[in-house]
């Protein structure tokens, strides 16, 4: 296959995470649409790293390690709706403007 | 005819219609817990089709860490939480034409890439990059965890 199949997948993936990431207002499913668009992205720089054989070792590196930072920002947004839940009762994220400072 | 009996080629087209259909159902499934089970069916997919990219560590990375431990914390803490219908906002055309259009130009830009894929990962190649170029990214990401992990526990302990 080439990996012009590849990208085409990842693009319709991150068209589709735009999407709900635009028109959704609940904070766990903005979560999970950029989750979407986080796996589209990481196809996208796979597909382009296995072009060239010297990169590729970089970018499997680059890869994992975003890999792991995604789980860390994944525990922080979860804990964040979490607190917002228990003091507001609302999942809607219009209403993390009440929190401005 | 010899397009289909590729079995690289059938894999490939049943993991990315996984994919597709798993982040169609992300978006616009009633329930978040089923939502958030079909983000660890994009995983699979998504894991699948880094295998038959030529680089299975990342594939059993991704699985293990990002399927096997991210979502399903995602998966936990959402059976957690009540779920309210929340008011979603009027700008579903907008959103579709943007989208059509962030497609097409991304496709346009992408498509001069057309080769096929002339890469296997090699652990030993990957790890020695790992801990000689990006040792300091290495450090980071795991200082990085560790706050989170930290600040995840902090905020579900603080009494409200």
């Amino acid at each position: 296959m080439e990996v012009f199949w590849y990208l085409i997948v990842s693009s319709i993936l991150f068209a589709i995470g735009v999407y709900g990431l635009i028109t959704k207002r609940n904070i766990i499913r903005m979560l999970l649409s950029a989750e979407v668009i986080f796996n589209a992205a990481l196809l996208t720089f796979l597909s382009l790293a296995s072009l060239d054989a010297a990169y590729g070792a970089m970018g499997g590196a680059i890869v994992i390690i975003a890999i792991s930072l995604s789980a860390a920002e994944v525990g922080v947004i979860v804990s964040i709706a979490i607190m917002m839940f228990r003091m507001r009762k609302t999942l809607d994220v219009y209403e993390l403007r009440k929190f401005k400072g | 005819m010899s397009l289909w009996s590729n079995p690289i080629t059938m894999i490939f087209l049943l993991s990315s219609t996984l994919s597709i259909i798993a982040a169609i159902f992300i978006v616009y499934h009633k329930s978040i817990v089923y939502s958030a089970f079909f983000l660890s069916m994009l995983g699979v997919g998504n894991a699948i089709l880094f295998a038959l990219l030529g680089f299975p560590i990342i594939s059993l990375f991704h699985l293990s860490v990002y399927v096997g431990a991210a979502v399903t914390f995602i998966l936990f803490s959402v059976a957690m939480l009540k779920e309210a219908p929340s008011v979603e906002p009027p700008i579903k055309a907008l959103a579709v034409l943007s989208v059509i259009i962030l497609t097409i130009i991304l496709i346009k830009v992408l498509s001069p890439f057309s080769a096929e894929p002339s890469f296997f990962l090699n652990y030993r190649e990957l790890t020695s990059l790992l801990v000689t170029k990006y040792w300091f990214a290495l450090i980071v990401a795991a200082m990085a965890l560790m706050t989170a992990l930290i600040g995840a526990i902090t905020i579900a302990r603080r009494e409200v």
